[in-house]
């Protein structure tokens, strides 16, 4: 009994591994292809550690460019997506109950359709619109910023619902009617009572939001118009040749994620400590100070968040003083005489088929069908058969 | 101005009432309803230059759907063979990626849901930051691990398993992995929402009357993660079927994906009514496919999205 416990345990560990090998495997592999010197991203073989594509990156025109749309576009979709989630959301409270389920239908199928096909539709009804209201091919409606917000929006909107949801349903809707009777007008009510308590989620929503649009491509590459977002650079990069610079920009993107969700699990887990605090505490403690915790102590991830942050300092520090130059130019040193050195053996291969061929055409001619003929061929490897040879010879 | 509506107004005063109304009229009709109707309309009218469109030759016809299963106008072949098997390629796979998705996804989610500790948040950590990062990039890192000279060849003949490189691009190795790589948190997660709540005395009762493990899955945490699993499935599915940066990026040169050719006929041939009967036929029949499925394991709509 205790042993195949013991092999299930096991196995759990092994399955595990290999999940987030699977998982994050192609993501630390990209990350150290940033710091390798070929042309081409590869991590085998490491050549030279160099902190030149992060250069190359940050002169990229259409790069930055990307960057700017793209944080025009997120602002955009959150104000939007947010507004129209929390109306839908408010509004699902109050349907009428027959309608409620083909309300959230509606509302929630953006999630399900395919990008593509919210990109197309969008397209194409704002065209129709565009050419109703009679305005050129150059109004407002057909502006890549807008399609791109509006497209985004229609599916984004219904994530921030979800989230605005679940905590609608903690609120407790008499707080609105006392704020009203207490003679608050209704957007008072909203205002100073409703909105403090759905902030939080508005928050995540916005968050998600914002997350959500920066990285969509399916829909924003069929409205993007004349205002390519990152990810449609991106896109256009990565299929018509790629470079170690988009790893650069891979590895930065992952670092920053890491300390976001370090940050986040730092400031959790200290909230923890300080309730914790507050638990044990006497009343005359409570009432004076509390004695909380340090930052530092008994808080792993915000150890790990200052041990990244250090590590990424020096790193950016020696970046300046370091380079690869000498390594580069030994790495096609080598290269080079490798080259000659192949190119050697290929002329003494040559060399000596040759001296071969002339001795066996002259001591034993008559062998000439069946002794593999060294032509000019031979740095092939004699991929050609001997008779076809002897046929073309002819 | 009928009853329900001054009752609206009454609860929820003019001003506020007239933005959330309006914001929501603005939603469902005006970017949901509408579009999807315009596209359906578009796609059955010809492809026309721009001064001709309300003109006599706009009239409705079956065209662009007749283009898609007879090919076109004496091409001198039956049916529109390419574009058919394309179609057929990519659903056929999409399923594929979704069954491989949930197999490999299940006792992730049961392992998460059913065990408590530091290291549980450290996994979820672990599990949302590759989600962070741009599908882009995450395709491209795909692509360094299986491309010619990449990763994967260099261990693979590096260790003498294979004497060549092999092209894992090329026979669209490389486009699965992708596909399953981009939706695993969309897997994972309703089902771990839904196992969390599984009270761990069900399964504890169930061991006690004898049951062995795969029949605890099998008739106590399956049943229960019912409506978690067919929403994490939908999910993959209608993603991975409408998907179209890990196809463009990770598929091989001859094969094709359906959106592949959707945006071909947009931004290649901008034949839009074309692309539009394209969308309308992909987006229908991943509806019918998710409906019949959800009907055969009896799941309700209302369970999708939780």
């Amino acid at each position: 009994m205790m042993t195949s416990d013991k092999i299930i345990r096991v196995s759990i560990w092994v399955y595990l591994a290999i999940f987030f090998a699977y998982l994050l495997g192609p993501l630390l592999i990209m990350s150290l292809t940033a710091f390798n010197s070929p042309g081409f991203p590869r991590a085998t073989p490491w050549e030279c550690l160099t902190f030149d594509w992060f250069s190359a990156l940050f002169q990229d025109e259409r790069i930055l460019n990307g960057i700017k749309n793209s944080v025009l576009v997120g602002i955009g979709t959150i104000i939007l997506s947010v507004s129209m989630g929390l109306a839908g959301a408010l509004m699902l409270t109050q349907i009428w109950p027959k309608l409620r389920a083909t309300y959230y239908t509606i509302i929630i199928a953006p999630i399900l359709i395919p990008g593509v096909v919210i990109g197309i539709s969008t397209l194409v009804f704002w065209d129709r619109v565009n050419r109703m209201l009679g305005l050129g091919a150059d109004s407002f409606l057909s502006n890549g910023l807008f399609l791109t917000i509006i497209g985004q929006s229609t599916f984004i909107a219904s994530y921030c619902m979800l989230v605005l949801v679940a905590r609608l349903q903690r609120y407790d809707m008499t707080l609105t009617e006392a704020a009203l009777d207490l003679g608050a007008t209704h957007a008072q009510a909203f205002r100073k009572v409703l909105f403090p308590f759905m902030m939080p989620a508005i928050a995540s929503a916005s968050v998600l939001a914002f997350l959500a649009s920066f990285e969509n491509y399916n829909t924003t590459t069929f409205t993007f118009g004349e205002y390519p977002t990152l990810t449609i650079e991106l896109a256009q990069k990565v299929r018509y040749g790629i470079t170690p610079a988009i790893s650069a920009l891979a590895f930065m993107i992952v670092i920053l994620t890491v300390f976001a969700a370090l940050f986040n699990e730092a400031n959790i887990k200290r909230k923890e400590m300080v309730a914790e605090a507050r638990k044990d505490a006497t009343v005359g403690e409570l009432a004076g100070k509390i004695e909380v915790p340090g930052i530092l102590s008994r808080n792993t991830p915000a150890m790990l968040l200052i041990l990244l942050l250090v590590v990424t300092v020096s790193v950016i520090g020696s970046s300046f003083v370091y380079s690869p130059n000498q390594c580069i130019a030994d790495v096609h040193e080598q290269k080079r005489i490798e080259t000659e050195l192949r190119i050697q053996q290929l002329r003494d291969q040559r060399a000596k088929d040759a001296a071969e061929k002339a001795a066996k055409e002259g001591a034993a001619p008559v062998q000439k069908q069946t002794a593999p003929k060294a032509g000019n061929n031979s740095g092939f490897g004699g991929v050609f058969a001997p008779s076809t040879l002897d046929n073309s010879d002819n | 101005m009928p009853g329900f509506l001054k009752e609206y107004y009454k609860r929820n005063g003019t001003m506020m009432g007239s933005v959330m109304l309006g914001l929501v009229l603005f939603w469902t009709v005006g970017l949901i309803i509408l579009p999807q109707l315009s596209m359906l309309d578009f796609s059955f009218r010809p492809n026309l230059p721009p001064p001709e469109i309300g003109g006599p030759k706009d009239i409705y016809t079956l065209e662009n759907y007749k283009y898609l299963i007879f090919g076109p106008e004496g091409g001198g072949q039956d049916y529109n063979a390419v574009d058919l098997a394309v179609f057929y390629r990519t659903l056929v796979a999409a399923i594929f990626v979704t069954l491989f998705n949930l197999l490999l996804c299940y006792p992730i989610a049961y392992y998460l849901g059913q065990n408590k500790g530091n290291h549980i948040r450290i996994f979820a950590l672990m599990l949302i930051i590759p989600y962070w990062i741009n599908e882009i990039l995450r395709a491209f890192a795909l692509r360094i691990i299986f491309g010619e000279t990449g990763v994967l060849n260099t261990l693979l003949v590096g260790t003498g398993i294979f004497d060549t490189p092999f092209d894992f691009i090329r026979n669209d190795i490389a486009l699965y992995a992708g596909l399953g790589y981009a939706y695993i948190l969309l897997m994972i997660f309703p089902i771990y929402n839904v196992i969390e709540s599984l009270d761990h005395n069900q399964i504890e009762a169930a061991r006690d009357l004898g049951a062995p493990w795969w029949r605890i899955h099998w008739r106590v945490v399956i049943p229960y993660a019912k409506p978690g699993i067919s929403s994490g499935c939908t999910m993959v599915f209608m993603l991975s079927a409408g998907a179209l940066a890990a196809p463009q990026i990770l598929g091989g040169p001859s094969s094709l994906w359906f959106t592949q050719l959707i945006y071909q006929q947009f931004n290649d041939n901008s034949d839009w009514p074309q692309g539009a009967a394209y969308a309308i036929v992909l987006l229908v029949t991943c509806i019918l496919l998710v409906l019949a499925v959800m009907r055969l394991f009896k799941v309700n709509m209302g369970d999708i999205g939780k």
